[in-house]
């Protein structure tokens, strides 16, 4: 294990996790000759991803998580979820979101005691939880950091689109973004006039084609349907020594060949500079404060096998600080900090909202069947999505959304091709593709070409919608620590309290109306399903009417639970991202998002760490 | 299909009572030039699950060849006892998934929630699957496809399976 001396030299900025606002930071830092230490509470980079693919490979669940460490099973390849307080530095998994076990602690790293489950997850590794993120890179759209200005709704962000603008720019050629502008100017959006994404766009699916020829010159309540294509973190061409995306259909949980970008890509680059020492298997344990409220120190605790016993404890210190463990580990690590007692609440938590106005992008998922083959299982998971319906005047009254048109058949709807492969093998019909036939008594089991052409038939037509819906910030909705539940370094797990409020509800009944008439101008067949009674991610809501049970997906986007503002009364960072309470230290990523918006919000992320960036430098001089 | 002047050996047998189930033409179970001879991986896994069970399925099939496939079909799965109709499932399965369902997952009810228990065989079983090349598509995570393949329509679904489909 690299385990540097942390106090040998003198460092410029300590940063706490090496993922992707991290990794940006350091390389900017450590190209300006900055020195650098990284505390990582989870695994370095491997040398390369064989064992990541091999786990893959071999899980019977492939669930986001399972390429990564520490292993979701124990053993590797089975299904029993490895007991979180077994682990030093464990996290969430979607396994752990049924009836059963979300609120069991014996498989369930957050400690959730919420009315719903938080069903988004995340990782402690290297590279951080955007190893499986999909590539979506999209921008805000203007409205979205002025919600309060336009529609007297939640806050106002700090920064405008504008402030903002030049910062998207530098992610996008940080990640390596695949689009064309002239496809993305709507609802506010703007490019400076010399402006070019760094690489040409991701062709479209044939399932975007079969979508875009339907809703083309079509609206849905007053609202217009366009497809456009998705600005996607992939190659298009060779960038930053990666291959082009050869439709691994895999994104998430893993792109075998690395055409997807992801921050060990950055990360590898901060280390090249010579400047930046990560410091793995390092889980950050307290801040430390001086007598004039400023950060003195971080202090660690290391292990050398997740399963197995600390094997050392540290401090290191720095002139500059900066959280970037994600939207949950930073507000535990910052309330963990008390200081012997002097911060009872923690640090940089004077306004008392460290952990609160958590958030995602509750998804709502639907499938069909469409008249004629899509051909999906096919090309990256999404190549294009509906992008008009995420700001209007309808945000006074319900949460707006992104529609994103999915390339995956229905592998994430249901399962597929195992679910589908299974019905008419043993004449089942967990798929609905084999109903029973009239006058017989259960559904046929097939073989020969008769099992094949029905296989085809079945897969050749499937496709999914799954719309993003922006969720409100509560203060009701927060990350604290758990009194019960603990690591087995002895530090507290999260615990979780979470709900939908009526106007994410709301904006999710509208959702399932646009996905029913959206398969109806295809004339496609709709399959989805309403969750079962049991199923703790689902929600009862009226329709017209008629009580409906609608299920909700995390999105992985965890976001808002050290939000930026203008008054240290109403946020936890200002502008800056810097801590209004102590000046030395920063809270990077998407927790310092006010409200989710209604973009995926990794380039937003990417573009805020950036702008840290620069603000660290000016600071250091 | 063997040839009447030479036994058919058990690999023949296997592979040829596969092609039979699962509509997969033989010369694609098991090509001519077959480096990664998946179907030895599957005659080995599949008979060290059960070897009375395998060699009896294997016999049913040799003792029948002659007869149509689904006269085969019938025999295999109606005249023959659950054990075999259950153990040439886990068979299909196991070349259209790359996993083993145990027989004794599939004579459990089908509601399917939760899905049968099954082992992954091996990363290279995962990666020839051909429930993916039905799809005329392929594993998520393994494409040898070239970028911007999405954007087209895929080869025939002969071109994947071989024999006479569509």
């Amino acid at each position: 294990m690299s385990t540097p001396a942390a106090n040998a030299t003198e460092y410029d900025v300590v940063i706490v996790g090496a993922g992707v606002s991290g990794a940006m930071i350091a390389k900017q830092l450590g190209l300006a000759g900055k020195k650098v230490l990284i505390l990582e509470a989870g695994a370095r980079i491997p040398v390369n991803t064989n064992d990541f693919m091999e786990r893959f490979y071999k899980a019977v669940a492939k669930v986001p998580e399972v390429p990564y460490t520490p292993e979701v099973f124990t053993p590797s390849g089975s299904l029993t979820l490895t007991d979180p307080a077994t682990l030093n530095a464990g996290r969430p998994n979607t396994m752990t979101l049924s009836e059963t076990t979300w609120k069991d602690p014996k498989v369930a790293y957050m400690d959730q005691q919420g009315t719903l489950p938080f069903s988004s997850t995340y990782e402690r590794i290297a590279g951080g939880t955007m190893r499986h993120w999909l590539g979506t890179s999209l921008r805000n759209v203007p409205n979205d950091f002025r919600m309060y200005s336009a529609y007297k709704k939640f806050v106002d962000w700090p920064l405008s689109y504008d402030d903002i603008e030049p910062w998207y720019e530098k992610a996008e050629w940080e990640i390596g973004v695949s689009a064309d502008k002239s496809t993305q100017n709507y609802l506010g959006i703007t490019f400076p006039p010399d402006y070019q994404y760094p690489m040409k766009p991701i062709p479209p699916s044939l399932v975007d084609d079969a979508v875009t020829k339907a809703v083309t010159g079509k609206s849905f309540d007053g609202i217009p349907l366009v497809v456009t294509e998705t600005p996607a973190g992939r190659n298009s061409q060779p960038y930053q020594n990666r291959r082009v995306c050869a439709g691994n259909t895999n994104c998430i949980p893993i792109c075998p060949i690395q055409a997807k970008y992801d921050p060990s890509v950055t990360l590898n680059m901060a280390l090249d500079t010579g400047n930046v020492t990560l410091m793995v298997q390092t889980v950050a344990s307290e801040i430390v404060l001086d007598s004039n409220g400023l950060v003195s120190q971080i202090n660690y605790i290391q292990y050398e096998d997740n399963l197995g016993p600390a094997t050392g404890k540290g401090s290191v210190t720095a002139k500059r600080y900066v959280l970037a463990a994600h939207a949950v580990e930073t507000p535990k690590l910052c309330l963990m900090s008390k200081n012997n007692g002097r911060t009872p609440k923690g640090v940089a938590n004077s306004s008392g909202l460290m952990g609160q106005n958590l958030m995602d992008h509750p998804l709502y998922l639907a499938w069909a069947q469409a008249a004629e083959p899509v051909f999906g299982f096919r090309g990256p998971l999404a190549t294009s999505g509906i992008e008009s319906m995420r700001d209007g005047d309808f945000r006074k009254e319900r949460a707006a959304f992104r529609i994103e048109i999915g390339n995956e058949g229905w592998n994430f709807s249901i399962g597929d091709p195992w679910t589908t492969t299974l019905d008419f093998i043993n004449g089942w019909n967990n798929s609905q593709l084999n109903p029973k036939p009239p006058s017989t008594s259960a559904p046929q089991a097939l073989w020969g070409p008769d099992l094949v052409n029905a296989l085809n038939d079945g897969f050749s037509r499937q496709f999914r919608l799954g719309f993003l819906v922006e969720q409100s910030p509560e203060t009701s909705n927060y990350v604290t620590l758990s009194t019960t539940e603990f690591d087995h370094l002895g530090l507290p797990r999260p615990q979780i309290v979470y709900d939908l409020s009526d106007y994410t509800k709301a904006g999710f009944v509208a959702a399932k109306k646009t996905a029913d008439a959206i398969f109806d101008m295809m004339g496609a067949t709709q399959f989805t399903t309403e969750p079962d009674a049991s199923d703790p991610t689902a929600f009862e809501v009226d329709i017209d009417g008629k009580t409906q049970r609608l299920k909700f997906f995390g999105a992985g986007h965890i976001v808002g639970t050290y939000r930026m503002g203008d008054k240290p009364t109403n946020s936890v960072v200002d502008a800056d991202q810097r801590s209004w309470d102590h000046k030395n230290l920063f809270l990077v990523g998407s927790g310092n998002f006010p409200t989710v918006a209604t973009a995926n919000p990794t380039l937003t992320i990417a573009a805020l760490a950036l702008k840290a960036a620069k603000t660290l430098l000016d600071d250091l001089g | 299909m063997s040839t009447p002047t030479a036994p058919a050996t058990p690999m023949q047998n296997f592979v040829n009572l596969s092609a039979l189930l699962t509509g997969i033409a033989a010369s694609k179970l098991a090509p001519g030039v077959d480096p990664k001879n998946i179907k030895q991986t599957y005659f080995d896994y599949a008979r060290g699950q059960d070897p009375a069970t395998f060699d009896k399925l294997l016999e049913i099939f040799a003792s029948n060849a002659s007869q149509p496939p689904a006269t085969i079909a019938d025999i295999i799965f109606n005249q023959s006892g659950s054990g075999i109709c259950l153990f040439a499932r886990s068979v299909m399965l196991m070349w259209y998934l790359g996993s083993w369902y145990p027989p004794s997952e599939l004579a459990k009810s089908g509601t399917g929630k939760p899905p049968p228990d099954s082992t992954v065989i091996s990363s290279e079983a995962y990666t020839q699957g051909w429930a993916w090349n039905v799809a005329q598509a392929h594993p998520m995570g393994y494409s040898n496809f070239n970028f911007g393949y999405w954007a087209n329509n895929p080869p025939s679904l002969t071109d994947f399976v071989g024999g006479a489909n569509p």
